[in-house]
Formats: C-alpha cells, structure tokens, sequence
C-alpha cells in the first residue's frame, strides 16, 4: 500500500515537474502591443526596430539563459481600449511571459492594469506620463524611457538659464500624456520663475491648429511649451510657420514632439526647436556610436529615443531574468528592482520605490535640421521624489 | 474689442473659412457621386490620400507644383473609372444597393491604405508650400497659400456647379439619375455617364489631395482625416446636394471656429456633430434636395 501511494506521489511530483521544464525550455515569448497604424505608427516604427535588432544580437549570442526570445506583435492602434484587448490575447491564448510596446500613456495604465490583474510584468519604452510611475504606478508596470518629469527637470535648468522670467504659454494634445507633460513643465518652469500665460489642449489628431493662434497672439508669449507628438508636431509647426508666429518665440517641447520619424517633413520650422530627452544620437561615447551604425545598418534610418530605449529594454529584461533564473512574475521583479544595466545611452537604474529608470537627460536643440545637445543633467538631478504609494 | 476683432475674431473665421473650403473640396466629389449614383463611397478618403501621395511622387520627378494641381486629377480619372467598372458595377445592380456599395467601397478603402502604407512607409511627409510667407488682408494676418485656397476653392465649386447645373453634359447626368431607364431610351450611355460621375467625384477627391497636401501634410492614413467632417457636411447639406454642401461645410465650420473661443477645443467637434443631429432630427433631408430630385 505504502509503495503504491509514494508511487503516485512520485508520478504526480514528476508531472508537474515536467510541465514547469517545459515552459522555462521553449522561447522565451516577449509581446508587443505597438502602434502599427494611425498617428503613432512612426513611434512603432522606431519601437519594432529597437526591439528586434536586441533580440536578434541576444539570440545570436545565446539567448537568455540559453533561451531564444520571441517577439509577438499587436496593432495597438495606440488606442487604449484596443492595446487593452490585444494584450489580454497576447497573455491568455499566446501565454507571453513579459510585454512591451505600449506607446501611448493611457494605453499603458490601461495594459499595466490588465497585467497586474494576469501576474504578468509589462514595461513600456516610450510614454511620458507621470502617473504611470507615480499616481497610477503598479507593482508589474516598469518603465526605462525618461518621463515627463524627468524631461522638464532638464528644460527648466535651461530655461532659467537662457530665458529667465519668461512668459510662457502651454499646448499639449486633449489626452493623459498632454496634460501630464504640460503640468510637470508648467511646474517646472514656474519654479524656476517663469510666469504662465495660457494653457491649451487640442485633440489628439487636429487637423488645423490656427484655430488657437488667436489666443497664442493676445497672450504674447516669449516661450511656448508644446507635447504635441507624431504626425501632430507637423501641422502645429508648419503652421505657426506659415502664420509668422514663430519669429521671437522659442518653442520648447516633450522629447517626443519632434523625432527623426518627423523632423524631415517640419522642415525648417522645426528650427531653434528645444528639448529635454534622454537619447540623442550624439551623445558621445564608444558605445551609442557603435549602436547608431549598427540601427542605421539594419533599419536604414537613424534611432531615436523610442528606438534606443526600446533596444536596451530587452538587455535589461535579459539580465534580470538570468538573475532570477526563470521569467517566475515574481522573480523576475524582484531582480528588475534596483538593476543597473548597459544602454547606449549609459547605464540606467531602475528606482525600487516606483520602477522609474533613472538616467542623464540631454538638453537638445535642433540647429541645420539637427539634433545638437545643449546641456547634460544628471540622473539624480531630474529624476524628482518618488510618489508611488502601492509598494 | 476692436483688437479682439482684429487679433482673435477675424483670424479665427477666416482661418475657419479655409479650413471651410477645404472640407466642402473633399465633399463636393462624395456629394456627386451620392446624388448621381446613389452611392455611398467610403474609400473618398483614400482617392483623397492617393492625390496627395500622387503629387509626393511625381514632385519628386522634378514637376512643379502648379502643374500638378491640372495633372493629378486627369491621372485620377483612370482609376475612378476602373473602380466604378470592375467593382461597383458588380454589386450596382444586387438586392440592397446601399448597403453592397457601402460595405465594398470600405473593403476598399482599408486595401488602399495598406497599399499606400506599404508604398510609402508610416512616415508623414510634406511638400514645400508654394506660396510661403503671409499676407495682409483687412488688417489680419493670413498665410498666402490659405488665401489662394480660398479663392481656388470657390472657383472650383463655381465650375463643378455650372458643369452639373448648366451644361448640356450635366443635364444628361442630371436625367440619367433621376430616370435611368427613360434617359437610356432617350440615347444616354447611361453606363458611360455612371463611370463618368464617378471618375468625376474621383478626380475631386484627387484635386482636395494635391491641393490639402501643403498646409496638412502627406500620410498613409490621412484619409480619414476629412472623411467625417466631410460625411456630416454631405448629410446636413442634404445628400446629394451641391449648394447644400457648400452652404453646410462653411456653416459647420464657422460653429466650430467660433466655438472653440468659447469652450475647450475638443468640445468644438461634438458641438458640429450635435448640429448633425439636430438638422437629422429636423430636416432629415437636409438643407437642400438630391441633384436631379429637385
């Protein structure tokens, strides 16, 4: 009797010990929810790049603890309520053990709930909220991109320096990363004594901005602050261009505003254009140039921010899971937590407090159609307080 | 107040004009094809985009933009014609007409996206504005390439009103859509008037596309951009109705200008689509009646 219950005992312990073995033998799978289409679609570009030049070095070198990554792709359409849907397929029917991609801010929150309540980790590349790592942070919600606080800390050492007591006047696209970018900066910015005149919100998606340059003309600027992003940034500049609003004023912006996906079509209006962000192509070290021949070499078009922090996502997902020793949820968090890694843009920390990375923010400007860098701000100087409550 | 006037007012329904001009360049071919053909196109967007698109590639052969503006529409009518032949002709005829075309005309619509997707990449593009720099008119400041959208604009309703409205060419679409069989027995190619109506609605969408492409830049998925503004002017016009878009677009637009003054830009469009609504609960005609019903 004894013999044929340990027996069963020993089958059973087998069993589940055979069906863990597998899951931590095939691929690791690595969703994508992504803006394919719509006004995004350039952000995604950039995302599916970065993410696929990393995964393709970290397979050729071996994998993750000998482990192959594979890629999944969604179409977010960088609508929340669709990227909610395509991660929830991506974590029930193709079982991902991490996901990445969301490129909108409300698409994040949203995803980073629908994680937490799967046990899955999410980390997003490229949105600016600051709620993502702080009113809204989640235990499984990471995020290795500068945020909106991070990038205004850097514009404000700026605009005290060169524009003190400036009037300034805000504009940010009608959804969560606007009016979070326009509060961090305006924040920001009047701290250091800058003085606000007005703020706006235009639909994500405007057709014609000139219906706002009535009130941009009464409020007589010398700085305007703008988070518009994508397709967005094109209209807005061209047509404060072709409205003669641009002689006098300095236009400052969200790292996102103008990118190498949009700069050839701003043309010259993108001009003296300013920005806080967390890559630039010339940032000068052995490492970012190697990477930037490498990404022009695969993809025929330089990185930008989007592309360079979605590249060095998988190199710190890839460390942490070797430190883990399997992609277990809780594992992996706990070694996420604190991790330093190697980016091309140097090394990035992640904050155990509110999973923010900590990194340098670059102060850029846009002299001859290119990005130059104005300042370097340290990590710790704009990485601000950490105001996550829920771990 | 008179600097309000000057400084805030004036631009803002000026610049709502334009933008007036530009919606009604986008419907009057929607329109057409509507009350000729009874055809509702969801892939006007696209015709749209493929002009733009159009005039993107064939500047970069070099060909100045003035002549593109007279070349991209002619290039346009090929394809308009192909589509009326080879698709909606097929499905013309069947049970439920709007519902076939409809259904059809957006399978298509979301291929030429992908296609011009594929052709051209995700990336916004811009040609160089013609006429850059700023013009003085009343005391307000206007770009001088929105003035000359202006003034094209309204030149080119006056010519589509008189083809349509005045012209013996007109009359016999006019007939042909109102009665087709007894425009048939009276010696109408009816089905060469079809094609051409919609070749001709094509041609406008393609003209909206090179003529749009400065001032709200080239992208795969520009289409939908004007499509609704469009819809709602062509249906609170009155479908089908060519002053009735044009009364409606520069109405709607003129709501939304002066609106958005007032309240939060983004309260702007559900207010023009609220005046949708009512003028559908109102009037559900619309302002005016169908070419060749009225």
């Amino acid at each position: 009797m004894m013999s044929i219950k340990k027996l069963f005992a020993g089958v059973a312990v087998a069993a589940l010990a055979g069906t863990a073995a597998l899951a931590q033998d095939g691929p690791v799978r690595i969703g994508v929810v992504t803006p394919i289409s719509g006004t995004y679609a350039g952000i995604g570009q950039q995302v599916s790049w970065g993410l696929d030049m990393a995964a393709e070095e970290i397979n050729a070198a071996g994998g993750i603890n000998g482990r192959q990554i594979e890629l999944l792709y969604e179409d977010s359409e960088a609508n929340p309520a669709v990227a909610v849907q395509k991660a929830e397929k991506l974590m029930t029917a193709s079982d991902v053990d991490f996901l990445t991609g969301t490129v909108n801010s409300g698409a994040t929150l949203a995803v980073g709930q629908v994680a937490e309540r799967a046990g899955k980790l999410i980390a997003t590349t490229v949105s600016f909220s600051d709620a993502i790592t702080g009113s809204g942070c989640s235990p499984n919600v990471f995020r290795v991109n500068a945020r909106a606080g991070q990038q205004s800390a850097a514009l404000a050492v700026w605009l005290k320096r060169e524009r003190p007591g400036a009037k300034v006047f805000y504009l940010g696209p009608d959804y969560e990363m606007g009016r979070s970018t326009v509060a961090a900066f305006r924040k920001n910015a009047e701290e250091v004594g800058a003085e606000s005149t007005d703020e706006v919100f235009a639909p994500l998606d405007a057709k014609d901005y000139s219906q706002y340059f009535g009130g941009i003309r009464a409020a007589r600027p010398d700085v305007l602050y703008t988070s518009v992003a994508g397709n967005d940034t094109v209209r807005l500049f061209t047509q404060l261009k072709d409205f003669g609003l641009l002689e006098g004023l300095t236009v400052l912006g969200a790292s996102g505003t103008v990118t190498s996906q949009n700069i050839g079509a701003i043309g010259a209006a993108a001009e003296g254009f300013i920005t806080g962000v967390g890559y630039s192509t010339q940032i000068d070290t052995p490492e970012n140039k190697a990477f930037v021949e490498a990404f022009n070499a695969r993809n025929g078009a330089e990185p930008d921010l989007y592309g360079a922090d979605s590249y060095g996502l998988l190199f710190a997902y890839k460390k942490a899971v070797e430190a883990a020793g399997s992609t277990d949820t809780d594992a992996v968090r706990t070694a996420l937590e604190g991790l330093s890694w190697e980016t091309p843009q140097g090394i990035k920390t992640i904050r155990s407090g509110d999973h923010q990375a900590m990194q340098p923010v670059y102060v850029v400007e846009i002299k001859d159609g290119a990005f130059t860098i104005a300042d370097r701000i340290a990590g710790e100087d704009a990485i601000g307080e950490d105001v996550c409550d829920r771990f | 107040m008179i600097e309000f006037i000057q400084f805030v007012l004036a631009p803002q329904m000026l610049n709502g004009l334009a933008l007036g001009i530009s919606v009604i360049l986008v419907a009057l071919g929607l329109t057409i094809i509507f009350g000729l053909l009874d055809v509702i196109n969801m892939s006007h967007g696209e015709f749209y985009a493929i002009g733009a698109f159009g005039a993107l590639a064939l500047s970069a052969f070099g060909l100045n933009y003035w002549v593109l503006i007279a070349l991209v529409p002619v290039l346009m009518i090929p394809l308009g014609v192909i589509t009326e032949r080879y698709l909606v002709r097929r499905v013309y005829d069947g049970a439920d007409r709007h519902v076939s075309t409809l259904l059809l005309t957006y399978g298509l619509a979301l291929i030429l996206e992908d296609v011009l997707k594929i052709m051209f990449g995700p990336n916004t593009h811009r040609p160089e504005n013609p006429l850059p720099g700023a013009t003085e008119f009343v005391g307000v400041f206007i770009p001088t390439y929105r003035l000359f959208l202006i003034a094209i604009g309204i030149a080119v309703i006056l010519v589509v009103a008189f083809v349509v409205y005045r012209t013996r060419l007109g009359a016999m679409v006019r007939a042909a859509s109102f009665d087709r069989n007894m425009a048939a027995s009276l010696g109408v190619r009816v089905s060469w008037v079809y094609s051409g109506a919609f070749a001709f609605g094509v041609a406008l969408a393609g003209l909206a596309g090179v003529l749009l492409a400065p001032v709200y830049s080239v992208f795969p998925t520009m289409g939908r951009d004007f499509i609704l503004m469009a819809f709602t002017v062509v249906i609170v016009g009155g479908m089908g109705s060519i002053w009735g878009a044009v009364m409606a677009g520069v109405v709607l637009t003129q709501v939304q200008a002066i609106s958005s003054l007032i309240v939060s830009p983004v309260w702007s469009e559900p207010i023009v689509f609220g005046v949708m609504v009512a003028v559908l609960m109102l009037r559900p005609q619309g302002l005016f009646g169908r070419i060749g019903h009225a």
